[in-house]
């Protein structure tokens, strides 16, 4: 490869259109020729902007792929996961803990004698302030 | 339209009703036939515009007022031209019209770069092609300062290094497109390189590492 033949090689090198011998080739002459590789090395200062056909993301190494690939990270987890026993031991865990609770709950329930009794119980707040109120039309009758 | 509802609900792709088709199906008021149109070349509108401006949202804004103005002018296109062209004719103008509206960036780069810029600027002075190629995938930076070295070219210039080496359009192409002479085209394309490779040298220059004696 000549100096001419490797310029024109620049922006198909920098877009990966190179077949594999031409690019080695284009390799093995910037190595060797000064001139050609101080001139791709300015060409790479504004390639990006001119041919690449992706930029990346502003926060940096976060791109598409990574995302997609954390996708598909998490999907192979809750498949594998369900084709283990992991999901049973969940399940389980659930049930216990909702039994649990269930019996607590009846437990301080059962003080009094049904749940209807329960919820109709005076709030002891609301009886402690009325108890000091004086009768509601007391002022109307002088 | 309805060749494209058919198209659509016995699931072959919609490209196989051609973009003019669409246009005489959106002059007659079908409006879906122009969002088939737009989602069809969006893509490399944005890409166009982002050729342009660095900040996507800003290359966003710039596509969809492109698409407005092709809507609004959608009465204008003439079938002998691919769409896709007339379509490209139109994105370059209004981003054209932007690049114009901003103020340039001084001539003088050097001197306000940042640390991952500075990064760059010695890797593109040290790694191998391969290295370069790849790295500047991932780095932003390298994008960023592209943009800027081209943010010092005057409109007129980078217009016709996008045209010409992004969109590989041709000088007979490009006058058409900007409504300029080739004569024009051609010496846009030199000074733009000319200036392109003054600025390169600086940067490479300000970007060497320096030796510790």
């Amino acid at each position: 490869m000549n100096c001419f033949e490797a310029r024109q090689d620049f922006r198909s090198f920098w877009r990966r259109e190179l077949q594999p011998e031409r690019r080695a080739a284009f390799n093995q002459h910037l190595s060797g020729c000064l001139k050609c590789d101080w001139a791709f090395r300015q060409f790479a200062l504004s390639a990006p902007a001119l041919h690449s056909e992706t930029e990346p993301d502003r926060t940096g190494t976060v791109s598409r792929p990574s995302v997609r690939l954390q996708a598909q990270r998490s999907n192979r987890f809750f498949r594998e996961s369900r084709s283990s026993s992991q999901w049973l031991s969940m399940v389980a865990a659930v049930v216990l803990f909702v039994t649990g609770a269930s019996a607590a709950y009846f437990s301080v329930a059962g003080q009094n004698q049904t749940l209807s009794d329960a919820m109709h119980q005076p709030d002891p707040v609301v009886q402690l302030v009325s108890s000091d109120l004086p009768p509601v039309n007391s002022d109307l009758g002088q | 339209m309805r060749r494209l509802a058919l198209a659509t609900r016995i699931g072959w792709s919609a490209a196989i009703v051609p973009d003019e088709q669409l246009v005489a199906d959106a002059l007659a008021g079908q409006t879906e036939a122009f969002s088939e149109l737009s989602s069809r070349h969006r893509q490399r509108v944005e890409r166009l515009c982002q050729r342009f401006f660095s900040d996507q949202e800003m290359a966003r804004d710039l596509a969809q007022e492109a698409f407005l103005k092709a809507f609004a002018a959608l009465a204008t296109y003439r079938a002998e031209m691919p769409f896709g062209a007339w379509l490209r004719a139109i994105v370059t103008n209004v981003c054209y019209d932007e690049l114009r509206r901003r103020k340039r960036r001084p001539e003088e780069l050097v001197g306000d770069f940042s640390e991952p810029e500075l990064g760059w600027m010695q890797l593109v002075s040290t790694a191998t092609p391969e290295e370069l190629v790849s790295e500047a995938e991932q780095r932003r930076e390298s994008h960023d300062l592209a943009h800027r070295l081209l943010d010092t070219l005057k409109p007129e210039d980078r217009m016709v290094l996008v045209l010409k080496d992004s969109e590989d359009l041709g000088v007979a192409e490009i006058a058409e497109t900007m409504g300029w002479s080739e004569a024009k085209v051609k010496i846009r394309a030199f000074r733009a390189r000319q200036m392109l490779r003054k600025q390169a040298q600086r940067i490479m220059s300000a970007g060497r590492p320096r030796v510790v004696q």
